[in-house]
């Protein structure tokens, strides 16, 4: 407890006020959004909440440089972490990234990714100032193309992107050449949207299935799969469209009430919010998250190593894609890929994942000067 | 520490974060302020279901009050296919609801199963059967209170109020033309759905209460109404017509005040009808009026001045218009006439010859001054305008066959308008059908005022016009719609029909009678048509004593007082001419006008050479008689009109007047060459043929 007292001082009240926020905000909107179901699911989320924040007290007590005597281990745990859902996973919606357990359904994938973080930021210290040419990148781009591959198998788009905005975000932190940077993934994006572009106009051959497409194209058409993607988006946009400036109040969400809005709990929790809370609300939401960025980069900024900051970096990474994703999507400007917006979607894994991010933050911040005990 | 360069990457991201976050904020914006009202309604569609109460449909009275179309209300059953199928009882609901309804029970097991909200399953249905359901309660099945139109009267009137559909939609007549009016303004019960269309517990349930339709005063009058229908059924029975119409409007406001059409459906169940029979042709459907298009030929004449009522022509038998002739319908031609006679006999050359005088031009002002051409503006829907020769293609042959009522197709309702702008000073109204518009508590909301459209004739014509087509029915062709009492106004009319391919059917005819009453001060006018009856065809002997029962009975149920004594009393007052021969002209004129007969005088002399009729003729008071003079040094003569006479008397006058006679055929006069008022040199002999009495019926027909 002594230790505890020591660092309260020293933590970053500001960057836990932002996520506090974010957490209460998600409640109230859990609550409505699942109305509809059992209320042990909003009793559930708060238990994850709990034990999360238990998670987050432990990994204050150690200092994060112990990772780095890690690395290797952690990178094969991710390995086998990824592995073990084409054994003991099952197949929910398409995608084979779940395992049951007695606690819940589990996603390893999103844990991966602070695997992959700690296991990749210990990889680049190492590789400090040796990321100047392609034939440089190109091991990083095999440490984290490895795991890559085994979540686009399963498959899970959306977290792979992720993936790869965590790698750039890193890779840039740690010095890579910029332009050989940019070239690489500002040409990568852009050829990968070209060539979707080019399935859809010219019928060039995509190794996609139809559902799978629809979720991209349904970016640059909105009246594509009315049934399917299109459906959910078009829903999605009359929740935030009809929520005004006020929005209907909690509870007061007809489109989310009425089960219109398609996976409203995680995926299109940004819809519910936006319909109950209006734009006031989306706004609040908004401003916590850039609050979160701004004080997760300043710890990146702030960090006592290189290590600390690519950390920092890598998780700052992980919750952008994710709330640029996750909204752009309710927003019809992102593909509809189902990941969930971090501290507000309902989900036991990828509230622990972010609340560890949380943890790491803070453990960074706590340790940016030495610590006398 | 971390090094300056990674700070400013790090600074970096920052930016570009704070950019990206920026623009999610830009577009939840842009969703939610500019595109909100948009999706803010398509949200309250996806959720709403709007269950409709239809409102109950206004009342259609007639001009005293008399209803001719009501709503009466009547249960209808529909389902919420979602709750059926969460009962899990869908087989057993189906096989109940089928029972009852008398339904098929697949059809409704379909109807179960479809994904919608609702759904109906039988609408109107009779109380008892209701009871029966209610009694079942069958989850998912539900019922609600729906308005059924209901036309009280029957066939009634059917052409004019048109009917109302299932869903309480006006589809024809003025249900269709005053459907705004009427329908008055749904209520909804708005019941929120989710997206599984179960209804939401505690949610929205909101209910708007329907407004009921306006009622409508017509100008019709029920019992005139009555009269018609009666009318028109017994002229369709005895002369097994094809179609029939009566149109009865009041001349100085232009309402109507009956109208009826044969064949006609019931309203109540207009459905099992053929749908010819909806249609309602008197104002639908244009035709070739033939001669009770004449009054409007005439009344342009008189107007223009063209002609005046005693000018004289001769009929024989035909006319020529450049290479074309025209025939009289008659076989025996009409001889020498006046214009008034001639509108009595109906005679084509004489309309030939006064629609010739008059001119396209003039002609094409009066109809159209009369509204030809163009809709009446009459509140019913599918009026017709009617076909005209185009003004620029019209020729003289044109103007000829439209002089007698061919060559332009009118509607009945222009015809009837027309006539009553002839019988009402000149002035065309706007023919009227709705007085007055009331809501459903009886407040007026628009009254309808009778519109003039325009005065076409003046005062004058239309008053000589007048005692002219009096004396249609007095003495001319109009004698079967000869009322005692009242002086009848008419013109009759026996066309042929135009055969689809062209040109006039032999075997077909339109038998119509055209008139108003009374001829001195007019209330209202009357149009009957029958469209081929079979036996004899003639427009006078069809649809003139139609007219007149017409009239008669409406006179009496308006309790217009009768302005003749009988005509009995008149028929009395005979004179026997005196002989004025060889006296001078002014002493002769003196001594005929104090026994009150009228004089004409042929000739310049002043001496009586010759009177017609001759001396101990018997004539009615107001008879005219002419008297022929001459100056014994005058070598000319002037030819008399011999119409009517008797071989003897003919002969007698011609001698008198120093003229030679060759008669042909016996009987009475009634052709002659030289045509009278002709100057012969005397000693001419005078070609008369005289033909036999009664020998051909007294009805007219347009030759071909």
């Amino acid at each position: 407890m002594d230790y505890y007292k020591k660092i309260f001082n020293k933590l970053d009240f500001i960057l836990i006020g932002a996520v506090m926020l974010i957490l209460v905000m998600s409640l109230f909107i859990l609550n409505s959004a699942t109305a509809h179901l059992s209320s042990s699911n909003l009793i559930k989320q708060i238990m994850w909440i709990c034990f999360s924040i238990v998670v987050v007290l432990i990994i204050l007590r150690f200092d994060y440089t112990m990772f780095t005597k890690y690395s290797k281990y952690l990178y094969v745990l991710n390995i086998l972490l990824l592995c073990s859902v084409f054994i003991f996973g099952s197949e929910i919606k398409g995608a084979q990234s779940w395992i049951k357990t007695p606690v819940g359904s589990i996603q390893p994938s999103e844990f991966s990714k602070i695997l992959l973080i700690l296991s990749f930021a210990h990889y680049l210290v190492l590789k400090q100032g040796q990321l100047k040419t392609f034939l440089d990148l190109l091991p990083s781009f095999i440490f984290v193309g490895i795991p890559l591959l085994l979540i686009l198998k399963q498959p899970d788009l959306g977290t792979a992107l992720v993936v790869i905005a965590i790698m750039v975000g890193m890779l840039f932190v740690a010095g890579a050449n910029r332009k050989l940077l940019i070239g690489i993934f500002g040409g990568g994006s852009l050829a990968a949207v070209g060539y979707v572009l080019g399935h859809w106009k010219f019928g060039w051959w995509i190794p996609l299935k139809t559902y799978q497409l629809n979720r991209i194209l349904v970016v640059f058409d909105p009246n594509i799969d009315p049934k399917g993607a299109g459906w959910n988006v078009w829903q999605s946009k009359i929740a935030i469209g009809s929520g005004g400036l006020l929005g209907k109040g909690l509870g007061g969400g007809t489109q989310s009430m009425g089960q219109f809005l398609p996976e409203q709990w995680t995926d299109f929790i940004f819809a519910v919010l936006a319909e109950e809370l209006g734009f006031i609300g989306a706004g609040l939401l908004l401003l916590a998250f850039f609050v979160l960025l701004n004080r997760g980069l300043r710890i990146a900024a702030l960090s006592k190593d290189l290590y600390g900051s690519l950390v920092a970096t890598g998780i700052i990474s992980m919750y952008l894609f994710h709330v640029l994703e996750n909204i752009g999507m309710a927003l019809g400007i992102m593909p509809v890929t189902g990941i969930p917006l971090p501290f507000v979607s309902y989900g036991g894994s990828s509230m622990l994942t972010n609340m560890i991010g949380l943890g790491l933050l803070l453990n960074i911040y706590v340790r940016r000067q030495k610590i006398i005990f | 520490m971390v090094s300056l360069s990674m700070k400013k990457r790090i600074t970096f991201i920052f930016i570009v974060s704070a950019l990206l976050l920026g623009l999610l904020v830009v577009r939840v914006a842009w969703i939610q302020f500019v595109r909100g009202d948009e999706l803010q309604a398509k949200a309250i569609d996806s959720r709403l279901r709007n269950i409709d109460i239809k409102a109950k449909r206004g009342i259609i009275y007639d001009r005293n009050g008399s209803p001719l179309a009501i709503s009466v209300s009547a249960e209808s059953v529909y389902a919420v296919p979602s709750q059926v199928r969460r009962s899990q009882r869908v087989d057993e609901i189906a096989e109940a609801l089928a029972q009852v309804l008398e339904l098929d029970q697949e059809e409704i097991k379909n109807k179960l199963n479809k994904k919608v909200a609702f759904e109906w399953i039988k609408r109107r249905v009779p109380d008892e059967k209701i009871q029966e359901l209610k009694k079942l309660n069958l989850p998912g099945i539900n019922f609600v209170e729906e308005n059924q139109r209901y036309y009280p009267k029957g066939t009634l009137a059917a052409h004019i109020l048109g009917f109302a559909g299932i869903d309480n939609q006006g589809l024809s007549g003025i249900e269709l033309a005053y459907d705004k009016e009427l329908r008055g303004i749904s209520g909804k019960i708005m019941i929120e759905y989710d997206a599984a269309g179960r209804e939401i517990p505690n949610a929205m349930h909101h209910y708007i209460p329907p407004t009921d339709g306006h009622s409508l005063y017509l100008t019709i009058d029920e019992t005139i109404q009555y009269i018609v229908e009666r009318e028109i059924d017994q002229v369709m029975k005895v002369k097994q017509a094809k179609r029939a119409a009566i149109l009865v409007m009041d001349v100085k406001t232009g309402e109507i005040l009956a109208l009826a059409n044969r064949p006609v459906f019931d309203p109540n169940n207009y459905a099992d009808y053929d749908q010819g029979t909806w249609r309602n042709f008197a104002i639908s459907d244009a035709y070739e009026p033939g001669s009770t298009f004449k009054p409007v030929v005439a009344a342009a004449a008189m107007e223009e001045k063209m002609v005046k009522p005693d000018d004289r022509f001769y009929d024989p038998g035909y006319i020529k218009v450049g290479k074309e002739t025209i025939k009289c319908w008659t076989r025996n031609p009409h001889g020498s006439q006046s214009f008034v006679e001639g509108i009595q006999n109906s005679c084509n050359p004489v309309f030939v010859t006064v629609g010739l005088r008059l001119g396209l031009d003039n002609m094409y002002k009066y109809i159209s001054g009369f509204g030809f051409g163009a809709k009446t503006g009459i509140d019913l829907p599918g009026e017709a305008t009617g076909i005209l020769v185009p003004r620029n293609r019209a020729k003289e042959i044109d103007l000829a066959t439209m002089s007698i009522g061919q060559a332009n197709a009118v509607t009945p309702i222009q015809l009837v308008r027309a006539i009553s702008a002839i019988a009402n000073a000149g002035w065309l109204m706007k023919p009227q059908i709705v007085k007055e518009i009331r809501d459903s508590e009886n407040n007026l909301i628009k009254k309808i005022e009778p519109e003039p459209v325009r005065q076409v004739i003046s005062q004058k014509t239309s008053q000589d016009l007048r005692a002219i087509l009096e004396t249609v029915v007095s003495e001319g062709t109009g004698s079967k719609a000869y009322i005692e009492g009242y002086k009848v106004a008419g013109k009759t009319g026996t066309a042929q029909k135009i055969l689809p391919g062209g040109g006039y059917s032999t075997s077909e005819y339109i038998a119509s009678f055209i008139g108003f009453a009374p001829a001195d001060n007019p209330r209202i006018a009357a149009l009957v048509i029958v469209d081929s009856p079979q036996g004899v065809y003639y427009g006078g002997q069809v649809a003139g004593p139609v007219f007149r029962n017409v009239i008669l009975d409406t006179l009496r149920y308006l309790e217009i007082p009768p302005e003749l004594p009988a005509k009995e009393e008149t028929k009395e007052k005979k004179l026997v001419v005196p002989d004025v021969k060889n006296k001078a002209v002014n002493d002769a004129v003196k001594e005929l006008k104090k026994l009150g007969l009228e004089v004409r005088i042929e000739g310049e002399g002043e001496i009586i050479v010759t009177q017609l009729p001759p001396a101990g003729t018997e004539v009615n008071q107001g008879s005219t008689v002419v008297l022929y003079t001459q100056n014994a040094e005058d070598q000319q003569v002037i030819v008399p009109d011999l119409k009517g006479r008797t071989i003897k008397e003919a002969s007698k006058i011609l001698a008198d007047l120093g003229l030679g006679m060759a008669p042909q055929g016996s009987g009475l006069a009634a052709l002659q060459e030289p045509i009278p008022g002709e100057k012969v040199e005397k000693g001419t002999v005078v070609k008369v043929k005289f033909i036999s009495p009664n020998a051909e019926p007294y009805e007219e027909t347009i030759g071909p």
